[in-house]
C-alpha cells in the first residue's frame, strides 16, 4: 500500500502548501482554514496508514504477479443482502430536521425514531 | 449464470437491498427521474422566454423554477448518477464481491432520496413561498428577511441530507477501491472509471463539509436567531460565498470526472486500441482533483473581496491537465478501427461539446472578461456546455454502454442513433444562441425582456432547441420501453470490453464473479477473451 500512503501524503502536502501560499498572498481567513483542513484530512489518513504498516489483506492486490488463488481462504468481509434500518434512520433525520422548520414538537418523535434506527442498525451489524 | 430467486426481486427486496448492483440501479433510476423533473422545469422556462411579453408563469414562480431546476440537475441528477454508476461498476471493475460497507451504501442512497424529496417540496409545496434564491442561495437573499417562507429551510435541509449522502458514498468508494481489489489488480491497473471515481470521492470528502457548515449556519440564522451571514448582526455574507464555492467549484469536477471516466472506458473499446497514455491520464486526473480545490473564488471575481490574479492563475492552470486528457482521447482514436456505435457517438458528442465548454471556461478565467459577462447568458451557456453537453452526454454514453451488462439485453441501435442526433442537435440549438444572448447583454434569471434589444430570435431558436431536446429524451424512453418488450439478448460482452466487468455474466450473479481471471494488465477482460492478441495489438499501435 505504499502507493496509497504516498498519494495521501502528497495530497496533504498540496493542501497545506496551497493553504500557506494562499494565506500569505491574501490574508483571507476562511479560504486558508478550509485549505489547511483539506491538507489535514489526508495527513490523518496517511499517518494512520504509515503506523499500520503493510496490510496483509491488500498484499495480493498490490502484487502484479498475484493470481486469484493467492486470495483463497481469506475473508474479504461480510455482505448482508438486505437491511430496512437505513430507511428508518433517514426518516428519523428528516423528522428531526423538520422540527426546526415546523416546530420543536416534532423533535421528540424524530429523535426517538432516529435512536431506534441507530440501535437497530448497530445490533444488526454486530458479527 | 445464477439468477436471483423471485422473492429477492420484489419491491420490498429492492427497498431494503444492500447489494451494490441494485443500489447502483436505484441511484441511476432515481437520478434519471429527477432529470425528468428538472428537464420539465427547464421546458417551462424556455417556453416563457420563447418570445417577449408572454406570461406563462409569474416572476415569483419563475424564480422558483430556476432555483429548483439548478439544484435538481446538479445535486439530484448528474452527481448521483455518477455515484450510481460507481456503485454498480466499481466492485465489478476491481473484482470485489460488493462495496466495503453495504449498509452504509443503502443509507447513502436513502439520504439522497430523502434530501431530493425535501428539495422538490421546497420549491412546490411549502407554506409562505418556495425557495427563490438561485441554486447557490446567497446570503442575505436566503435570510429570513428576504425569503420568509419555509421553502429555503426545506431546501437547506434537503441539500444537507444530499451532502451527507455524498460523504458516505465517498467513504465507501475509497475504502472499496483501496482495500478490496482482486489479486493482481494493482493501482496502476485500475480501470480509468474507477480511478476517476476515487478522485471524485476524495473531492466530495474535501468539498462538502464546508458547504454543509454553511447550510447549517444559514439554518441557524434563519430559525435560531443567528447572525453568521447577516451584516446587521456582525456577520459577513462573503463568508457564505467562500464556504459555498469551496463546494461549488470542486462540485463541477465532481460532476464531470465520473463521465471523463465513462468515455475513457468507451473510446478505447470502440477504437479497438488500448488507451493512449494510461499513466498520463491518471496523473492528469489527480492534478485536476488537486487544482480544483484552489479555484473556488473565480465565482467571486466581481465581489472585489478576493485575490483575482491568484484565482485566475489557478483556473488557467487547471486547463492544462484537462488538455492532456483531450490528447489521450484523440491519441486513442488516432489510427484505431473506430466503430460508431451509440456509446461512441455520445462520447464524441461529449468531446465536441465539452471542448466548447472548456474553452469558454478558460475565457471566463480571465477576470476582465468575467467582469463583462458575469451573470449573463454567456455564463449560462458555458455552464451548460460543460455540464449538459459534457456530463449528460456522458450519462447517455454510459447508459447505452452498460445497459447490456445491467439488464442482459440491448437497447435499440437505430433508435439510439436517433436519440443521439436529436440530443446533439437540440442541445446545440438550445445553448449556442445563449452565447449570443450573453454577448448582447441579456442577464440570466429574468422572466421577460423588451423586444428591441436583439434578444428575440436567439431566444426563440433556443426554445425550439429545448423542444428538440425534449423529443430526444422521449425517444430515449421509447427506446427503453421497446427494448424491454423486445429483450434482444446481449451476451456477456457485446462490445468486446476491456475491464473486468465484461469477464462476468450479464447481469452479474450475486457477489459478481463465479470465477476470477488472472489480472495481468489494465485490460483483464480483453486478455481473457484474446489470450495472445494484446501484444500483437500493442505492437501494431506502436508502429503506426
Amino acid at each position: 500500500m505504499r502507493f496509497v500512503l504516498r498519494y495521501f501524503a502528497l495530497l496533504a502536502a498540496f493542501g497545506l502548501g496551497l493553504g500557506t501560499i494562499y494565506w500569505f498572498l491574501t490574508y483571507e481567513v476562511v479560504g486558508a482554514v478550509v485549505l489547511w483542513c483539506f491538507g489535514l484530512m489526508p495527513l490523518i489518513v496517511a499517518t494512520w496508514w504509515w503506523r499500520q504498516g503493510t496490510d496483509p489483506a491488500t498484499e495480493a492486490s498490490d502484487d502484479p504477479e498475484a493470481s486469484p488463488s493467492d486470495a483463497a481462504g481469506k475473508t474479504v468481509g461480510s455482505f448482508p443482502l438486505a437491511s430496512g434500518w437505513p430507511i428508518f434512520l433517514v426518516l428519523g433525520v428528516i423528522v428531526t430536521g423538520a422540527s426546526l422548520v415546523y416546530g420543536l414538537i416534532l423533535a421528540p418523535a424524530g429523535a426517538a425514531l432516529l435512536l431506534w434506527a441507530i440501535v437497530g442498525l448497530a445490533r444488526e451489524s454486530r458479527p | 449464470m445464477s439468477r436471483a430467486p423471485m422473492h429477492r426481486d420484489g419491491p420490498v427486496a429492492w427497498l431494503t437491498t444492500t447489494d451494490h448492483k441494485k443500489i447502483g440501479i436505484l441511484y441511476c433510476v432515481t437520478a434519471f427521474g429527477f432529470f425528468l423533473v428538472g428537464g420539465t422545469l427547464a421546458d417551462v422556462m424556455r417556453t416563457e422566454l420563447a418570445e417577449t411579453g408572454r406570461q406563462l408563469v409569474t416572476p415569483q414562480a419563475y424564480n422558483g423554477l430556476f432555483t429548483i431546476h439548478g439544484i435538481v440537475m446538479i445535486f439530484l441528477f448528474v452527481a448521483p448518477f455518477g455515484i450510481g454508476l460507481a456503485n454498480y461498476l466499481i466492485p465489478l471493475q476491481i473484482g470485489a464481491p460488493d462495496m466495503a460497507f453495504p449498509r452504509l451504501n443503502a443509507l447513502s442512497y436513502w439520504f439522497f432520496v430523502g434530501g431530493g424529496l425535501l428539495v422538490l417540496l421546497s420549491g412546490f409545496a411549502s407554506a409562505g413561498g418556495g425557495a427563490q434564491t438561485g441554486w447557490y442561495m446567497y446570503a442575505p437573499l436566503s435570510g429570513l428577511r428576504y425569503s420568509p417562507g419555509v421553502g429555503p429551510d426545506l431546501l437547506i435541509l434537503g441539500l444537507a441530507l444530499v451532502a451527507v449522502s455524498t460523504l458516505l458514498s465517498g467513504v465507501n468508494v475509497i475504502t472499496t477501491t483501496f482495500l478490496m481489489r482482486a489479486p493482481g489488480m494493482t493501482m496502476w491497473r485500475l480501470p480509468i472509471f474507477t480511478w476517476n471515481m476515487v478522485v471524485t470521492s476524495i473531492l466530495g470528502l474535501v468539498a462538502f463539509p464546508p458547504a454543509l457548515a454553511a447550510f447549517v449556519l444559514l439554518l441557524f440564522d434563519r430559525r435560531l436567531g443567528g447572525f453568521a451571514f447577516d451584516p446587521q448582526g456582525g456577520g459577513d455574507p462573503i463568508i457564505y460565498q467562500h464556504l459555498f464555492w469551496f463546494l461549488g467549484h470542486p462540485e463541477v469536477y465532481i460532476l464531470i470526472l465520473p463521465f471523463f471516466g465513462v468515455i475513457t472506458e468507451i473510446i478505447p473499446v470502440f477504437s479497438r486500441k488500448p488507451l493512449f497514455g494510461y499513466t498520463g491520464f491518471v496523473l492528469a486526473t489527480l492534478a485536476i482533483g488537486a487544482l480544483s480545490t484552489g479555484v473556488w473564488a473565480h465565482h467571486m471575481f466581481t465581489t472585489g473581496e478576493v485575490d483575482n490574479p491568484f484565482f485566475s492563475a489557478m483556473t488557467l492552470l487547471i486547463a492544462v491537465p484537462t488538455g492532456v486528457k483531450f490528447f489521450n482521447w484523440i491519441g486513442t482514436m488516432w489510427g484505431g478501427r473506430i466503430r460508431f456505435g451509440v456509446p461512441m457517438l455520445f462520447s464524441i458528442g461529449f468531446l465536441l461539446n465539452f471542448l466548447i465548454g472548456g474553452v469558454t471556461g478558460v475565457m471566463l478565467a480571465s477576470a476582465p472578461i468575467d467582469y463583462s459577462v458575469s451573470d449573463s447568458y454567456f455564463l449560462v451557456s458555458h455552464f451548460h456546455y460543460t455540464m449538459m453537453g459534457g456530463s449528460v452526454f456522458g450519462i447517455f454514453a454510459a447508459i447505452y454502454f452498460w445497459w447490456p451488462k445491467m439488464t442482459g439485453y440491448l437497447l435499440g441501435e437505430r433508435l439510439g442513433r436517433a436519440v443521439f442526433a436529436l440530443l446533439f442537435v437540440g442541445f446545440n440549438l438550445t445553448f449556442w444562441p445563449q452565447f449570443v444572448l450573453g454577448l448582447r447583454g441579456m442577464p440570466r434569471r429574468i422572466v421577460d425582456y423588451a423586444s428591441d434589444l436583439g434578444w428575440d430570435t436567439p431566444n426563440l431558436v433556443s426554445s425550439i432547441g429545448a423542444g428538440v431536446l425534449t423529443i430526444g429524451v422521449l425517444t430515449f424512453l421509447a427506446d427503453v420501453w421497446f427494448s424491454r418488450r423486445r429483450r434482444t439478448p446481449a451476451g456477456d460482452d457485446p462490445w468486446g470490453g476491456y475491464s473486468l466487468e465484461w469477464a462476468t455474466t450479464s447481469p452479474p450473479p450475486e457477489h459478481n464473479f463465479s470465477s476470477m481471471p488472472r489480472i495481468r494488465s489494465e485490460r483483464p477482460a480483453f486478455d481473457l477473451h484474446h489470450p495472445k492478441e494484446p501484444i500483437v495489438e500493442a505492437a501494431e499501435a506502436e508502429t503506426r
